[in-house]
């Protein structure tokens, strides 16, 4: 329990998607406009990430290592495609607002990086408590993110107001530039408290944002953590 | 040697299994996308063609078979009468197809308004041919010799986007040869 708690919690903050691990931009810069834009987007990534960490995990011991990426992204791709249908059939005019990125979802980072990095090592409870974990702290950032853009951008979020009368909207937050600078401007926000906590606990400052090693390994950083 | 037929063996496996769920899945769904495509890109369109009825045209739509395809023709019925009637077809734009609603008032023989449901008009400039100054040259026009200025119509075409101009009058030109040829059919359709 306290194993499935740890993998699933690390996904909300420490391995945040787009803030720690800076993976999977393009949905994070494309469809933040509007908080409720980001949170369809975020479910939609709960939804294909858990469901493809699990099948993953389920198939990992029979999938041979040379074809391992080619069988995450057919998995990855059919879950995609069932998201799309089911979003089509169930969810139309949110079909209309996310448009070409729902396909997308197909090659974001996250996907194929927590089947890659964690759901093909471990079995597959653990495997959706990652997937749920990852997915809900993607979804959380999304929609912080497209609350933030939509708030300065229109003066609402979720379609209530949420400004001082007098207010001036700054329109260019909602159109492509805004989304780069509030997300360089958060991303700056987030590795300074992060530095600022490492001096405090005596440990040297890093460049770029932190996350935990152990989960990806790859990076030439490894040695900072 | 092995190896590769345990790759090959494993990978058409997981591709077909994918394949078979997502068909099934398509099947399952198509009823309800088609009604959702119904309500939120037609019926919209539906609306600002047709006026004055005391149906539902979405409900009362009837598919005609017009040699070999299919149209699905919403009808506006006011009192048990047929007033008018909507079909759907499309026009090579610049950016794909447009697909136009086309309203038809039946006792006159005039267009009763057109309507854009989807294009990929390039935006600001050929998305114009949605607006009002543009579509609201054929309301009330005649079925006969709807045709840009430059073909020797008076449809005035939206200024910088003649591609996108005659796509869509080549779609409402589609809708007129289909009301005519449907017009007997469509008399009796509805009573």
């Amino acid at each position: 329990m306290n194993r499935l708690w740890k993998e699933f919690s690390k996904g909300l903050w420490k391995d945040l998607p787009p803030f720690k691990l800076v993976l999977g931009l393009c949905p994070v810069l494309a469809v933040t406009n509007t908080a409720d834009n980001g949170l369809g987007m975020g479910v939609a990534v709960i939804f294909v990430l858990t469901l493809s960490n699990l099948l993953v995990s389920l198939v990992r011991k029979l999938i041979p290592a040379k074809v391992r990426i080619a069988c995450f992204i057919a998995i990855s791709a059919s879950l995609v495609v069932a998201v799309e249908l089911l979003m089509q059939a169930f969810a139309y005019p949110l079909y209309q607002q996310l448009g070409i990125f729902v396909p997308l979802i197909v090659v974001n980072c996250i996907i194929l990086g927590r089947a890659e990095a964690f759901a093909s090592k471990n079995p597959p409870l653990l495997a959706v408590a990652d997937g749920l974990g990852m997915g809900v702290g993607f979804a959380m950032s999304l929609t912080f993110l497209g609350a933030l853009r939509e708030g300065l951008g229109t003066g609402h979020i979720f379609g209530t107001n949420v400004v001082w009368p007098g207010f001036e909207p700054l329109g260019f937050m909602v159109e492509a530039p805004g989304a780069f600078v509030s997300l360089g401007v958060l991303l700056c926000i987030m590795n300074f408290a992060e530095n600022v906590r490492r001096r405090r606990k005596g440990l040297r400052a890093v460049e770029g944002p932190t996350h935990d090693c152990g989960s990806c390994g790859a990076c030439g950083s490894a040695s900072n953590c | 040697m092995n190896d590769i037929l345990k790759m090959m063996a494993v990978l058409s496996i997981i591709c077909g299994l994918a394949g078979t769920s997502l068909t099934a899945l398509k099947q399952a769904t198509e009823p309800m996308i088609e009604e959702q495509v119904l309500t939120y890109v037609q019926a919209p369109a539906i609306k600002t063609v047709l006026s004055g009825y005391d149906n539902d045209p979405i409900k009362d739509r009837k598919d005609f078979d017009m040699g070999g395809r299919t149209v699905t023709a919403f009808p506006a019925i006011k009192d048990g009468r047929l007033m008018s009637v909507a079909f759907e077809t499309s026009g090579k734009g610049y950016g794909g197809d447009i697909g136009v609603m086309v309203g038809f008032d039946v006792n006159s023989d005039t267009l009763s308004g057109i309507g854009i449901t989807t294009m990929k008009e390039t935006p600001g400039v050929g998305t114009r041919v949605a607006e009002h100054g543009f579509t609201t040259q054929f309301k009330g026009h005649g079925i006969e010799s709807v045709e840009l200025k430059k073909q020797g119509g008076d449809i005035d075409a939206v200024a910088g986007a003649t591609i996108s101009s005659t796509g869509t009058t080549a779609a409402v030109q589609k809708a007129v040869s289909i009301y005519k040829s449907l017009k007997q059919r469509l008399a009796d359709g509805w009573t």
